[in-house]
């Protein structure tokens, strides 16, 4: 799929499906044959609708859950075949930060427990040496060493973010996989998070797969951005020509939704009509009951991922699902 | 009777909380006074760790009481004094006068139990509604929120939804009962775009069809510029600016405030 550089992280046709709830139960596809590669200190972000699948695709990868079939290769190995001591040596080379910074942060250990226990974990280091990095990464997203002593329901929503990174950083990984680590933090805090991954990026060599609803932090972070809409992914590009020219329709309404921070700008586009339900995927195209540019076969047939580097003066490595481009 | 003048759904004097943290006093809200006018939409915003959640926690009741001190003048809604009255009969204000949506649903919601008994408890308490009606309730709830698979989402226990999908069901629940003030805070953070959108739409409309007035609370300028009607701007515990949208944004007159945009503004080119 790339230019030859070794990849980092290599996915392919991924899926991963659920059992649900209930007296019947059936099988939600939440993430459908997703292919993508993360190179070396890449930021590759993931973008898209709520419930789509990222977090789903992220603990996938993460091997937090089972993927039902498809590949991940880390650093040229596999992680699905790995056995739990194999998987646990990696687990010093991805990280992970959750959507929610609760659940990396336990709510009866104070911050340093939480920050010295994978140095504890891994052997790193005297005592006195994980203490000194333990304050090291808290100085790095921007929390005091006063911190330090609290428990995290002591700290503010945003407070706990930060410390659940210092907590992902601690162990020097090669990739840290963030599930919208920057949503529940305010612009200045933000610019401080996106700042600081960029020199991670470039002072450390952490690569970054970043999910996040937050288009305008993507498009200072990523180098590749990838939309995800109902399992798929629709649209993967380089970050600069998804948000100038967006191929996919549904990545356009994404774009057409953001809120403008001038009052005298129009209101936000709302997308007509309701997300399909992953339980009972439409036919065809999945984006095809609320796609403005709907052509005959959208209903009927799915459309395949084509690469669209070279059409309309785009760039390699831009790849769509959607029928308008498969001509 | 003289005629427009805008009654006050929820009005705050002298609010304080005072938190206790190795042997020192932290005000983390410090005397704070606002009026939350009705059917309007009022944005609190300010940086992490200002005091908007315990803001929000202390007009609620909810602020644990090892974990802080709760001191007001006044806190009412319409006639009603919140600030003296005891827990028991705060249980029955919450949720039907005043609701509350948290920054972590994941939090909020009872991971034992599916949501459908859990927003069918909410119709059945507040509303007195039969199990039927309830549950007929409970799906076009759903359904304004954004689900097109009601009835799956009712089977589900919270851990088998997104964090987005698990926000919109405490939007849903926070909507229930049309009560007169919903706080809302960070509401949308775990939506992507196109259905914060769709949220905020039907939120905001609630607001301005039933009379319910929302307290706002974001870190996201878009959104104070876009849904909301006035603003309150915090910094340390204080409210430092209060204004219309409008104003805000062409003439802000606290310097915080003019920080506070020149880094939306580098955030957003
Ligand atoms: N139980 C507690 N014990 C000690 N300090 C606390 C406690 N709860 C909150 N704090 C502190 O009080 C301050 C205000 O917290 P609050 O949760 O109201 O912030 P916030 O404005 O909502 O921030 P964010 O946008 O990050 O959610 C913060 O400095 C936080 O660390
Ligand atoms: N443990 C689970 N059991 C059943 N369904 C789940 C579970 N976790 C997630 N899902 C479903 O999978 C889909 C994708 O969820 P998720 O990956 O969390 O979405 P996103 O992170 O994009 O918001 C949703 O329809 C969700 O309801
Ligand atoms: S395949 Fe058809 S329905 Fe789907 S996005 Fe393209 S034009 Fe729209
Ligand atoms: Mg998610
Ligand atoms: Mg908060």
């Amino acid at each position: 799929m790339s230019n030859g550089t070794p990849e980092l992280l290599s996915v392919r046709n991924l899926v991963v499906a659920y059992e649900t709830s209930g007296h019947v139960k059936s099988r939600l596809t939440a993430v459908q044959d997703v292919s993508l590669d993360i190179a070396p200190a890449g930021i590759f972000a993931l973008v898209g609708e709520s419930g789509s699948g990222k977090t789903s695709l992220a603990r996938a990868i993460l091997q937090l859950i089972p993927s039902a079939s498809g590949q991940v290769i880390f650093c040229g190995k596999s992680l699905p075949e790995m056995n739990k001591t194999q998987l646990r040596e990696a687990r010093r080379d991805i990280q992970a930060i959750f959507q929610d910074p609760l659940s990396s942060l336990s709510p009866r250990r104070t911050i340093l427990q939480t920050l010295t226990e994978p140095l504890d974990h891994f052997r790193i280091g005297t005592g006195k040496e994980r203490i000194d990095i333990a304050a090291g990464a808290l100085e790095t997203v921007g929390l005091d060493n006063s911190m330090m002593q609290r428990f995290p329901h002591e700290l503010s929503g945003g407070q706990r973010q930060r410390a659940a990174l210092a907590r992902a950083l601690v162990s020097k990984p090669k990739l840290i996989v963030a599930d919208e680590p920057v949503s529940s933090l305010d612009a200045s805090i933000q610019a401080r998070v996106v700042e600081l991954i960029l020199n991670l990026r470039d002072k450390q060599g952490i690569a970054f797969l970043f999910v996040s609803h937050d288009l305008s932090v993507v498009r200072q972070l990523a180098d590749t951005v990838a939309v995800m809409y109902l399992g798929r992914l629709v649209e993967t590009a380089p970050a600069r020509e998804l948000f100038s020219n967006p191929a996919h329709p549904y990545t356009r309404s994404l774009l057409r939704a953001v809120p403008i921070a001038d009052p005298l700008h129009p209101a936000p586009v709302v997308l007509d009509g309701e997300p399909p339900s992953a339980l009972t995927p439409p036919t065809g195209c999945v984006f095809h009951m609320r796609c403005p540019d709907r052509i005959e076969r959208c209903s009927s047939v799915e459309p395949g991922q084509v690469n669209i580097s070279g059409k309309e003066g785009r760039q390699e490595n831009h790849r769509v699902r959607c029928h308008l481009w498969n001509s | 009777m003289t005629s427009q003048t805008p009654v006050d759904a929820l009005s705050v004097r002298g609010l304080t909380v005072t938190i206790q943290q190795e042997s020192q006093h932290l005000r983390v809200v410090d005397g704070i006074s606002f009026n939350l006018r009705s059917g309007e939409v009022l944005a609190l915003v300010g940086e992490s760790g200002c005091g908007k959640t315990k803001t929000a926690e202390a007009i609620m009741g909810l602020v644990p009481r090892d974990s802080g001190v709760v001191q007001a003048t006044s806190i009412r809604i319409g006639d009603t004094e919140l600030a003296v009255m005891p827990e028991a009969a705060m249980r029955q204000i919450r949720g039907r006068e005043i609701s509350m949506i948290f920054q972590e649903p994941l939090t909020a919601l009872d991971p034992v139990f599916s949501i459908g008994s859990q927003m069918s408890s909410v119709f059945r308490r507040h509303r007195k509604q039969s199990r039927t009606q309830a549950r007929q309730s409970s799906l076009e709830m759903l359904a304004s929120v954004g689900f097109p698979d009601t009835a799956r989402v009712m089977r589900s226990y919270p851990h088998e939804l997104s964090g987005g999908m698990r926000q919109r069901v405490m939007i849903g629940m926070a909507m229930a009962c049309k009560p007169r003030v919903i706080i809302a805070d960070e509401p949308t953070t775990a939506l992507d775009v196109t259905t914060q959108a769709q949220v905020l739409a039907r939120l905001t409309d609630l607001g301005r069809k039933t009379g319910t007035s929302i307290l706002l609370i974001t870190h996201d300028l878009g959104i104070v510029a876009q849904y909301c009607d006035r603003a309150l701007v915090m910094s340390k515990g204080k409210i430092v600016e209060e204004a219309e949208v409008k104003q805000l944004f062409t003439r802000p007159a606290h310097p915080y405030t003019r920080s506070l945009l020149a880094a939306a503004a580098g955030i957003n080119d």
